[in-house]
């Protein structure tokens, strides 16, 4: 999937993770992850993300997570629905 | 804590409702601030289903203001709820945004995954969250930093509204003094003359000078988002704008000064715009201790001794239909844009406006 504009999703709310995602200006993955459960699962976070955008094909990403100890699935479903915004595929949202 | 407690029930305000501002106004009243619908553009309100207020938050732009709770719902969720809110509308158009808070509550943001940038005791924290942030400016300053022999590296920070021979004799002389200038120009578009035009008529005025190097302020230099003051026409210099200042200096001192390796910087004094010369006073106090001089050059005068050159007295002059009587303050680029039709537009816009800026 190709990022053509930014687009976010997700919450700062505990148990959620924000996903900004933007195109990269230099081709490749640009991951910047802060959570709040850094040093115990900040590799699991990364390696989630990694493998949503493998599954998504998404090369060239400019992604930041802010993370307040989400479980991974919700990390996935944000990873989601942010790329499929800012590729122009996903609309609305369901509250 | 019962249900209708914790069912949140967002709406955005309409500023044009002084019934909906006037209960803004009292909610925020009771908690210490005082709302003023004149510096923001959008604001939410949160209610239960009794529909009592639980908290608000406004937006200026990109930057945050007025984010409240009420006592009894801060255990809740409400907080992050408006602040997640007002971020997502303020990312939809801006890279990033900006919160100005006091800095006892500056964690409650940096628990969201703000960042501080600069505090200003006891009035102002300012945090930033987005998709660009001050280290992109940080790397963009570093692409453009020049290999230096000496320590003599200078800076200046000009809005050039527009560029006038008072600008030009500041920086021909820091020229003269230092190996390099870095010339900042006020990337905000809050002034008559936009950023585009005062940066053309910058450079073309001191294309002669090799040494003077052109760079952006981004949103961190004399912005509308760190130091609202300068742009709004109040001209009342009071500890707001005092403090404003404070954090627009430190953030000079602390993150574009030491990738730039900047030594010296250099102002021209104010004799008019109270704001301006606070600005000027708090730079002399706090840039020596990070290790960067001050170099203060008196104005130029046109003609005789008081007659001092200033951009303000430009626009004035344009107001008031006068503009032929001081083309003495402009250098030839600036007279000639003037006199040019393409000078039109901004010319109307100057009659019209009421604005110091």
């Amino acid at each position: 999937m190709q990022i053509v504009k930014k687009a976010q999703a997700g919450s700062f709310e505990s148990s959620d993770i924000m996903v900004l995602v933007e195109p990269s200006e230099k081709p490749g993955r640009y991951i910047e992850i802060d959570s709040s459960v850094d040093i115990q699962f900040g590799e699991q976070i990364e390696y989630a993300i990694n493998r949503k955008l493998d599954e998504l094909q998404v090369i060239d990403i400019h992604l930041i997570a802010k993370d307040k100890g989400a479980l991974n699935l919700t990390i996935c479903a944000r990873v989601e629905t942010a790329v499929k915004r800012a590729a122009g595929v996903q609309k609305g949202f369901i509250p | 804590m019962n249900f209708e407690d914790t069912d949140f029930r967002m709406e955005v305000l309409d500023i044009e409702n002084p019934f909906d501002v006037k209960m803004v106004y009292d909610f925020l009243k009771g908690l210490g601030f005082e709302y003023n619908t004149g510096d923001i553009n959008y604001t939410l309100i949160l209610y239960n289903l009794n529909d009592e207020i639980i908290g608000t938050g406004s937006l200026n732009r990109e930057t945050l203001k007025y984010v409240a709770v009420a006592e009894k719902f801060r255990e809740s969720t409400a907080f992050s709820l408006i602040v997640t809110s007002l971020a997502n509308k303020a990312l939809e158009k801006y890279k990033r945004c900006f919160v100005f808070t006091k800095p006892q509550t500056a964690k409650l943001f940096k628990g969201l995954g703000f960042s501080e940038l600069a505090t200003a005791e006891p009035l102002f924290t300012v945090l930033e969250f987005g998709y660009k942030t001050i280290k992109d400016y940080q790397e963009y300053l570093k692409t453009k930093k020049v290999q230096t022999q000496t320590n003599d590296i200078a800076a200046i920070v000009v809005n050039c509204n527009p560029f006038t021979k008072g600008h030009k004799y500041l920086i021909e002389k820091a020229s003269k003094e230092n190996e390099v200038v870095y010339l900042f120009v006020v990337k905000e578009n809050l002034s008559v003359f936009p950023y585009e035009i005062r940066k053309e008529l910058i450079k073309k005025g001191t294309a002669h000078l090799k040494n003077v190097l052109i760079l952006s302020t981004g949103p961190y230099i004399v912005s509308g988002a760190i130091f609202p003051d300068y742009f709004i026409k109040n001209e009342s210099s009071n500890l707001i704008s005092e403090k404003q200042a404070e954090i627009d200096i430190k953030i000079f001192a602390d993150y574009i000064a030491p990738v730039l390796n900047i030594k010296k910087r250099y102002v021209g004094t104010e004799n008019y715009c109270p704001i301006t010369a606070a600005y000027n006073d708090a730079m002399k106090k706090i840039l020596p201790q990070a290790g960067i001089q001050v170099v203060e050059i008196p104005r130029i005068t046109s003609g005789d001794d008081k007659n001092y050159i200033s951009a303000s007295k430009i626009r004035k002059a344009i107001k008031e239909d006068k503009l032929h009587e001081y083309l003495d303050f402009l250098p030839e680029v600036t007279q000639e844009f003037l006199l040019s039709q393409e000078a039109k537009p901004i010319i109307e816009k100057i009659k019209k406006n009421e604005s110091r800026h």
